[in-house]
């Protein structure tokens, strides 16, 4: 297997884009699942979108494998425009549910989608050896995919959608519903393919996969991209570089000038510049109120305090 | 608790309605197709009207007046060859009647022999009865037709009886004892002649064969075509349309499968039959054959195209089910068509079930060679395509949404 130097692919990254969406509408009756959705995966980049339930993730990814027929916008890929279907041979795609025969071997599985993908003879049985190494289940591949914990199906789903090789790898929450041990197999394999010069775009909900296994971040909400790039970018483009100080009381107090007052109105918080110079003086300000602080959080900016600036709600798990 | 899991059964059926409906509506179809067929004035009771053809070979002045007597039945309909305009078309000769029936076009044909007449006027001479070259896949109409045979003769013999006797008064009573004692009185003598029950390879069981294994044989398609709606549920239809393969090539792969299956399915049921009920398999492997690709053919097209129509499988199910009994009722996989009213008859042709066990008889039955099938086998492959195309425009919902 080549394995190709991540750095030249980087390199090759910001010269071209494997995947740019513009405008993308798509409307089912009522509902606006997309509404004007565009964003760019770089070539050798894992970019994540990240969004609610109900975002518009699934969608977009259907329409970028022409499962969905948008009502307008554009879609191109390694720098051609795509057709509404048909024409993507270098697109691997990976569902959100679990899109396996479940009464076929894993290796049965795998070399069923290997054809479908035009693998054949050698080329087929190596990848489908390729692929069970990958995925860690050479010595299950001879039973029936039902049989398999839920951490192993998804590996297996995964798999079959990237047995042909592709250049753009689209996954769907590839690691909804699995344990911790799981999902950092499941990342470990995704390193291998992007080492290998893959670029991965990958749909998720979880805020911690998005910061740690990507390079960079979409995050859509309501079928819109209203943010995209680094962790870096997001946070100084939206919250900056302050510091978030949550103080809780013993006692709750009604409203302080410069505090924002949270839940049970125990809680207030605040954003600082430098906390050192900072903080005492806010201290000060609760004592001379008559509050009592009996414990206090300081928060450095993250992608979770981005989603709430941006959206103005939490991201459930 | 217990109210509980009630209620929640109740809501369920509630956000599946349409499927629900259907399992109310089953039953009802189901009986109102069995009343038509039983129905004393739809089905049964005003007997559907039997076709004959007529032969009179005894050409005298009783047999004229027999047959046209016999041509008087409302339930009777006389075969006349196309362009025929007289009132009553009668055959001179028995063969061509006889070619009739067992080319399956008319059901019977009664046969007037030479010197029928004769021996009725004639005591001494041999007798000589009525016959009647009959299908034994019919029963019915031989029981009717060999009833009305009865009545007329009877009627007829009853005149002429009563017109001897006043012959017979007006003599002297020397003249009466040399006049000959004539069989007019006695009842009519009819013989059946069952043109294939002769023929121990084709029992009556070659006919169930066929109704049931057309009957499975859809049963089983659907099953099989299920698949694209759990694929569809599953998203493993995304993952497939996403890779080379394109919509054509899955159907078509689908309705190969479907139809190979089939063909394995029936093939299973008459090997069966012949090895455990006589049916003569080996013997008509040609009819078998051909019949039993074009049935499993259109079988599969059916199957796909249900698919393509039901939202998922449990609906597909409870149509399928509903469609498939009630095809099989009204094409005589339940019960065999004979038994039904002509209209009845006629509406089952809309079924491709009814086609088919047409196609099976003439093979099994018959013995008929492979040209007399081409009107059900052309039936049966226009329905397969005409259905694939059906199915395949519906499967558009399914290429991209
Ligand atoms: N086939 C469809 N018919 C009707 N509405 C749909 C369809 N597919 C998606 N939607 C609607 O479009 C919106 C976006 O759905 P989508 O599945 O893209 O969200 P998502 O971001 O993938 O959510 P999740 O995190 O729950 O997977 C939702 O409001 C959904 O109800
Ligand atoms: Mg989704």
């Amino acid at each position: 297997m080549m394995v190709s130097d991540p750095t030249t692919t980087r390199d090759r990254a910001d010269s071209e884009s494997a995947l740019r969406i513009r405008d993308l509408v798509k409307r089912f009756g009522p509902t606006t699942a997309l509404n004007r959705a565009g964003l760019e995966l770089r070539r050798g980049e894992r970019l994540a979108l990240l969004g609610p339930n109900g975002a518009g993730k699934t969608t977009l990814v259907r329409c970028i494998c022409g499962r969905s027929v948008p009502d307008s916008g554009s879609i191109e890929m390694l720098g051609r425009q795509l057709p509404p279907s048909g024409g993507r041979h270098e697109l691997g795609f990976v569902p959100q549910e679990i899109a396996l025969y479940p009464d076929l071997t894993a290796r049965e599985n795998l070399d069923a989608f290997g054809r479908f993908h035009g693998l054949t003879g050698g080329e087929l049985r190596d990848a489908v050896e390729w692929a069970l190494q990958w995925t860690g289940l050479a010595d299950r591949a001879d039973d029936l995919t039902k049989t398999f914990s839920s951490g192993m199906k998804r590996r297996v789903n995964i798999a079959c959608g990237v047995l042909h090789r592709p250049l753009v790898l689209l996954l769907d929450e590839p690691t909804v519903g699995v344990d911790p041990q799981s999902r950092d197999r499941i990342f470990r394999m995704l390193e291998e393919l992007w080492r290998q010069g893959t670029s991965i775009l990958l749909t998720t909900h979880q805020l911690d996969e998005a910061e740690r296994q990507c390079d960079r971040i979409v995050i859509i909400d309501h079928g819109h991209a209203i943010a995209e790039g680094t962790l870096g970018d997001l946070i100084a483009s939206t919250v900056g570089a302050n510091r978030r100080v949550v103080f809780t009381l013993a006692e709750a107090c009604s409203e302080l000038a410069g505090f924002t007052v949270r839940g049970d109105g125990r809680r207030l918080v605040a954003e600082v510049e430098d906390v050192a110079r900072d903080l005492p003086g806010l201290l000060n300000r609760i004592r001379e109120s008559g509050g009592q602080v009996s414990d206090l959080d300081v928060q450095p900016p993250s992608l979770h305090s981005v989603f709430i600036h941006l959206t103005g709600r939490e991201l459930r798990e | 608790m217990i109210g509980t899991v009630v209620r929640v059964g109740l809501l369920r059926m509630w956000h599946g309605r349409t499927e629900i409906l259907l399992t109310f509506v089953v039953p009802i179809a189901f009986f109102t197709i069995f009343a038509f067929i039983f129905d004393e004035q739809i089905g049964l009771g005003k007997s559907p009207r039997v076709d004959i053809a007529i032969v009179d070979e005894d050409s005298t002045e009783l047999s004229r007046e027999f047959v046209t007597a016999l041509a008087e039945w409302e339930t009777l309909r006389v075969y006349a060859p196309a362009g025929y305009q007289e009132k009553l078309f009668v055959f001179t000769a028995a063969e061509p009647a006889r070619e009739l029936v067992l080319a399956g076009i008319l059901p019977l044909a009664v046969v007037v022999p030479e010197g029928w007449s004769g021996s009725l006027a004639n005591p001494d001479a041999q007798p000589v009865g009525l016959q009647l070259l009959a299908d034994s896949s019919d029963p019915v109409a031989t029981q009717v037709v060999t009833a009305l045979l009865r009545q007329t003769s009877g009627r007829i013999a009853a005149e002429r009886g009563r017109q001897q006797l006043e012959v017979l008064l007006s003599l002297s009573p020397d003249e009466f004892a040399e006049s000959p004692m004539s069989r007019f009185g006695t009842p009519a003598a009819i013989e059946v002649i069952d043109l294939f029950a002769a023929d121990k390879a084709n029992p009556v069981v070659s006919m169930y064969a066929a109704g049931i294994a057309v009957m499975f044989l859809l049963f089983g398609a659907v099953g099989n075509s299920g698949t694209l709606l759990e694929e569809e549920d599953n998203q493993t239809l995304d993952r497939l349309l996403c890779s080379n393969l394109t919509m054509n090539q899955l159907l078509a792969g689908k309705w190969l499968l479907m139809t190979l299956v089939g063909i394995v399915q029936v093939t299973i049921m008459f090997a069966w039959a012949q090895l455990a009920f006589g049916v003569d398999l080996l013997g008509h492997l040609p009819g078998f054959a051909v019949m039993t690709v074009v049935t499993a053919g259109a079988a599969s097209s059916f199957a796909l195209t249900l698919a393509a129509l039901c939202r998922n499988r449990a609906q597909l199910n409870a149509v399928a089910v509903i469609l498939i009994l009630c095809m099989s009722a009204l094409g005589g996989s339940m019960v065999p068509r004979y038994v039904m009213s002509e209209t009845m008859q006629s509406f089952g042709k809309i079924t491709f079930n009814a086609w088919a066990l047409d196609g099976y008889i003439k093979v099994f039955w018959r013995n008929l060679p492979l040209a007399d099938l081409v009107p059900e086998l052309s039936v049966l492959a226009a329905t397969a395509l005409v259905l694939f195309g059906v199915g395949r425009i519906l499967a558009r919902r399914w290429e991209n949404s």
